[in-house]
């Protein structure tokens, strides 16, 4: 079995990267407003919104497509609503392959975030707030950098669940080579044409070969974060 | 954190052991000796009747698992605990002949199918006449063609078949929206986001929400056969009675109602 890649494989490696950076970036500034809402507010249905948050991770993947399928496909409320004021389509299109990956790791960002939140010393910022700073400003110097090892934690999840991101997306945008198929969808259309083990075995270690560095990655930017922000 | 207490590592101990000792050393199989059947995903709807027939009849329960016939191939080959196979195409059934998974004798043509394009009943859709050449990519639109996969799944074989026969498949082979399986793209097509699919006629006949706009030619595809046989793993002495049924008048009828047809 040789280890070099063809090129479909390699356009499934490239489109799993693509989509997993996107939905990680594009559901970081949503979660950090969540878990500020979960950690902080005090409001009638805060149960509620922490459930729905947390529905992606407890329901089936593919319930989960199902459900991405009637709201934003091209019949969808949403679906419609989003081609028609922003020209952004996400049915049979990458960037639906990229919602479905945000919404699946978006519990576990959330989590994450709220976690460091929670450690925040509030003194620390009520210091700076009688130092002079608004409400912006302390979030922004004060906050913000303390919950850093929680949010490059939530980051990491959130990436290596959308790489790993299968049930959601092949119900929702299907397996189109090239725009949907991403590595976990390429590795299950290799086992399932004859023959194509050894495209699946490659594929398969390049997957752990990935996720491996993502989450050594992970470990130790946090570390480094934590002792810089260790009390001295 | 300090050490749980010994009570905690005791209660943990005893649960591991009782699991492993719970745990069947033989590959699970259905309980109560009821007969596993891994069929493809088009015959749901009409295996699901003959077994309630057949548990009616006999007393004796089947239990049916669908999918793809290249992913139920791919599980028995890697050890699945099916009594009876029955592909939607011949490939899936010589694939696990070659590996010898299945009996020979038992192996025989059950069903027939054919082929249609459909379209969500919504759009109320003109009909296709469906010939050589014909402007597949054009009624496309910038909407993409619901198929199984063509690479695996038979359903999506036999659509890529009776595409190129047609001389059509090279205009559309970048608009297909491959599903796992024929009822997935079945779905895409009933919910109305894809405009036309290529599906069996039996799964239109089964959706409402779909209308059949054109028939594919028997001789643009090859035969849409059904064979089934029993597996050589198979240790449940009910198979052979199954596989009898599955030919008997009232799995017949069951199989008729829902447009199949029924091979001698």
């Amino acid at each position: 079995m040789t280890l070099a890649l063809t090129p479909e494989e390699l356009d499934a490696i490239r489109l799993s990267l693509r989509v997993a950076l996107w939905a990680m970036a594009c559901s970081l500034p949503p979660a950090v407003l969540v878990a500020l809402v979960l950690a902080r507010g005090r409001f009638w249905g805060k149960a509620l919104l922490d459930g729905i948050v947390h529905l992606p991770l407890v329901l089936p993947p593919v319930v989960t497509g199902y459900l991405l399928l009637l709201l934003f496909g091209r019949q969808g409320p949403l679906g419609r609503f989003f081609a028609e004021a922003f020209g952004l389509v996400f049915a049979f299109r990458w960037t639906g392959a990229a919602l479905a990956a945000a919404i699946m790791g978006f519990p576990l960002m959330v989590r994450a975030i709220r976690l460091s939140l929670e450690a925040v010393d509030r003194r620390l910022e009520a210091a700076a707030a009688t130092l002079g700073a608004g409400a912006l400003g302390v979030f922004a110097t004060v906050t913000l950098p303390l919950m850093l090892p929680g949010i490059i934690a939530g980051l990491i999840l959130s990436f290596a669940r959308s790489f790993g991101e299968f049930g959601a997306t092949i119900t929702f945008v299907s397996n189109i080579p090239g725009e949907t198929e991403t590595l976990p969808l390429a590795i299950y259309a290799f086992t399932q044409a004859p023959g194509g083990d050894p495209m699946a075995l490659r594929l398969t270690l390049v997957s752990v070969a990935v996720s491996m560095s993502a989450l050594l990655a992970a470990e130790l930017l946090a570390r480094r974060l934590a002792r810089k922000l260790a009390p001295a | 954190m300090s050490t749980p207490p010994r009570a905690v590592l005791a209660v943990l101990g005893l649960a591991a052991a009782l699991l492993l000792a719970l745990a069947p050393a033989a590959p699970a199989r259905a309980e109560d000796g009821s007969l596993l059947v891994f069929a493809a995903a088009s015959l749901k709807n009409a295996l699901d009747a003959v077994d309630a027939a057949y548990a009616k009849a006999s007393g004796r329960k089947a239990v049916a698992s669908y999918a793809a016939s290249s992913a139920l191939a791919k599980q028995i080959a890697a050890g699945a605990p099916a009594d009876l196979f029955i592909s939607a195409d011949e490939d899936w059934m010589d694939y696990l002949a070659a590996r010898r998974l299945i009996e020979p004798t038992t192996r025989s043509d059950l069903l027939g199918n054919a082929l249609v394009l459909v379209a969500p009943a919504a759009n109320h859709p003109a009909p296709v006449a469906i010939a050589p050449g014909f402007p597949l990519a054009l009624l496309l639109g910038d909407g993409r063609l619901a198929m199984a996969d063509p690479k695996s799944v038979p359903a999506g074989k036999y659509g890529k078949a009776a595409l190129e026969r047609l001389g059509v498949w090279a205009t559309v082979a970048g608009r297909i929206a491959p599903a796992a399986n024929v009822r997935a793209a079945l779905l895409l097509v009933a919910r109305g986001e894809a405009p036309y699919g290529i599906v069996y006629r039996t799964d239109a006949a089964a959706e409402p929400e779909v209308a059949i706009v054109g028939s594919f030619p028997a001789a643009s595809h090859p035969p849409i056969l059904y064979p089934v046989a029993v597996t050589t793993a198979s240790k449940n002495p009910d198979a052979a009675r199954y596989l009898a049924f599955l030919r008997s008048d009232a799995a017949r009828a069951a199989f008729r109602a829902q447009g199949f047809t029924v091979l001698e």
